[in-house]
């Protein structure tokens, strides 16, 4: 097999063979894909109304237009267009933030899982302190004395869950370090540095691909919350959580405006959550040829 | 005292002590929240209208004009001895108002975590048994989109359903269990229900596959030799294997029960942490914000120490250390 030959990235690239999907699977990572279209091409979908603007009756029931698929809000303005527009703030508050988790916890990770004794049980203070807090709680109580932020909202869930990606990182240089392709790295003499980064975070890399999307997903949730709650995205840019808070308000006059953004966010954490699901088996189908 | 016992309560000692730092880091940090406010902390919290004698009795109150470290062993002092200051605007004792809110909270968490159980258990026992049928396909798709459903759209989607449309439920309010306990169950319903939503679909997913991990051993293959009924194998051979691994969960779903009481009760009005959190924030009430972040990240730590302990009590074979 060819993956065993080749070494360093292109060995942990080449073993991330996918399984055969469901219809499900297959669905979740369509839809993922048209929601990131979306989002980035918003400006360029032709015919799609401004978010911010007024574009047709107030609260006017869904019909069969592009801009009125999902009818309007109590302000007139297109709830498709501001679902749309609310997915471009959400993947770039998600993004960031999993970068800044994921770049934090890679780096905390591996030194607590190559050095071990102090730096581990340092480590792990810090991962079980993030773990114990829950993420609205602590955005709520930076919110009390800062005011609603977006910029602020991003950096603690990403520094949150630093702890959680740290502790994976950590186990799995801690089960990698002792394989054999690394005492053979150390034996011909690699350095640290390169056996940290050329030959086990590689090979991490498809455990942490699979923990990504449903970690996301528990973000979309947080953000969502706390736009709802009035303590996220501020009140005129538009955001699912937001929306949904706004079409409560009326919701027993017009309850069929409200399944718009109720939709969006349901079916991108189950498309989240779907295809990390396909991705652990992923390595589950790995493990096993081992 | 029998030996064992001994052991277990050393251990459950160790367990807490270790999340002894945890609590003083995350409290400390909560004392230091005031000095990230914009200009001094007494003028942002009065507002610009305040006059300066105002500030000086804030300032004196709450030592917001001192640095954090001084301000912290302050608070610390009173903690230990239950006294965790006065809230901002009634000037009541932050302890006990803090309490009366903690036990809705807490009631309607472990109302939601009993009837989540009680669901998901037996569901995922008798799934487990006929693995990758139509049924069991069924209930794992509708637990996935179950998951997929947070708490803001549940709230918003039940209360539509039983209060508005259907008119069974109240939409709002509260009645204290030791009033009027059917007023109680009635207004707890809908609360319940909605953080029951994610709980059931993740308390079947975890069960179901912990369960049908058991059935492939050898000691149930024996079981059924011996010529036991279905139902017998499953609730005597199948559930106690399978326990730690779903005590572990009830442990980690606290936090989403904590985080979806924040939601719950905004919506529904009850007075429990999370709408006293929410009233705290827009009021800018400190001394409050830091007694619940100290309540809720000493309640994890006891609860984790007792889910470690839970595993050596349920298996015996797990050395305590």
């Amino acid at each position: 097999m060819t993956a065993e030959t080749l070494s360093g990235w292109r060995a942990g690239i080449a073993r991330m063979r996918f399984p055969r999907s469901s219809f499900l699977e297959a669905f979740s990572i369509g839809f993922l894909i048209l929601l990131v279209a979306l989002a980035v091409l918003a400006d360029w979908i032709p015919g799609l109304v401004n978010p911010n603007f007024p574009y047709g009756d107030f609260s006017a029931p869904p019909d069969l237009t592009l801009n009125g698929l999902f009818g309007t809000d109590a302000l007139g303005r297109s709830i498709l267009s501001r679902v749309i527009y609310g997915a471009r703030q959400t993947l770039v508050i998600v993004i960031l933030a999993t970068a800044i988790s994921m770049t934090g916890g890679l780096i905390l990770g591996m030194i607590a899982g190559y050095c071990r004794g102090m730096a581990e049980r340092t480590v792990d203070l810090l991962a079980n302190t993030m773990a114990v807090l829950p993420p609205v709680l602590i955005i709520l109580a930076l919110v009390s004395v800062t005011g609603t932020s977006v910029v602020t909202m991003t950096l603690t869930l990403g520094i949150l869950d630093i702890g959680t990606y740290a502790r994976l990182t950590k186990g799995g240089v801690i089960s990698q370090n002792q394989r054999d392709y690394v005492l053979a790295a150390r034996a011909l003499g690699a350095g640290h540095g390169r056996i940290l980064f050329r030959e086990i975070l590689p090979n991490l890399v498809p455990t942490m691909t699979a923990v990504v999307p449903p970690l996301m997903a528990g973000l979309i949730i947080t953000e969502g919350s706390l736009s709802f709650l009035g303590f996220g995205i501020p009140a005129p840019a538009p955001s699912w959580g937001g929306m949904i808070a706004a079409s409560t308000d009326l919701i027993s006059r017009f309850p069929l405006l409200i399944f718009g953004p109720i939709l969006a966010i349901v079916l991108t954490v189950y498309a989240l959550n779907t295809t990390g699901d396909f991705l652990a088996r992923r390595i589950d189908i790995r493990e096993r040829q081992i | 005292m029998t030996a064992p016992m001994r052991s277990y309560l050393r251990a459950f000692a160790i367990r807490i002590a270790a999340g002894i730092p945890v609590v003083l880091l995350v409290t400390f940090l909560a004392t230091a929240l005031s000095d990230l406010m914009p200009g001094s902390a007494a003028q942002a919290i009065l507002g610009e209208f305040a006059t300066p004698e105002q500030i000086a009795q804030l300032n004196a109150a709450y030592g917001y004009d001192l640095p954090a470290w001084q301000r912290y062993l302050r608070w610390l002092g009173g903690a230990v001895q239950g006294d965790f200051g006065v809230t901002l605007y009634s000037q009541q004792p932050v302890a006990e108002v803090l309490l009366a809110r903690a036990a809705v909270t807490f009631e309607i968490a472990l109302a939601a975590m009993l009837l989540s159980l009680a669901i998901a258990i037996p569901l995922a026992l008798a799934m487990a048994a006929r693995a990758g049928s139509r049924i069991d396909g069924a209930f794992r798709i509708a637990a996935s989109a179950m998951l997929a459903v947070p708490t803001f759209v549940s709230v918003v989607v039940l209360s539509l359903l039983f209060s508005i449309t259907l008119r069974w439920l109240p939409a709002t309010g509260w009645v204290p269990l030791f009033e009027d306990p059917l007023e109680n169950l009635r207004h707890i319903a809908l609360p319940v229900l909605c953080l029951s939503v994610h709980q059931v679909a993740y308390f079947f997913r975890v069960a179901r596959n912990e369960f049908l991990a058991t059935l492939q051993q050898d000691f149930i293959a024996s079981a059924r030799a011996k010529g036991f009924s279905t139902p017998y194998i499953l609730w005597r051979h199948a559930l106690m294997p399978s326990l730690p691994q779903i005590l572990t969960v009830m442990g980690l779903s606290l936090t989403y029960l904590l985080g979806g009481s924040f939601i719950v009760e905004s919506f529904f009005a009850v007075p429990g942490i999370g709408w006293t959190v929410l009233a705290a924030v827009q009021d800018h009430d400190l001394a409050m914000v830091q007694a619940i972040l100290c309540l809720t990240v000493a309640i994890f730590v006891i609860v984790f120490a007792c889910v470690d302990l839970g595993y050596a009590l349920i298996d015996p074979r797990l050395e305590v250390r």
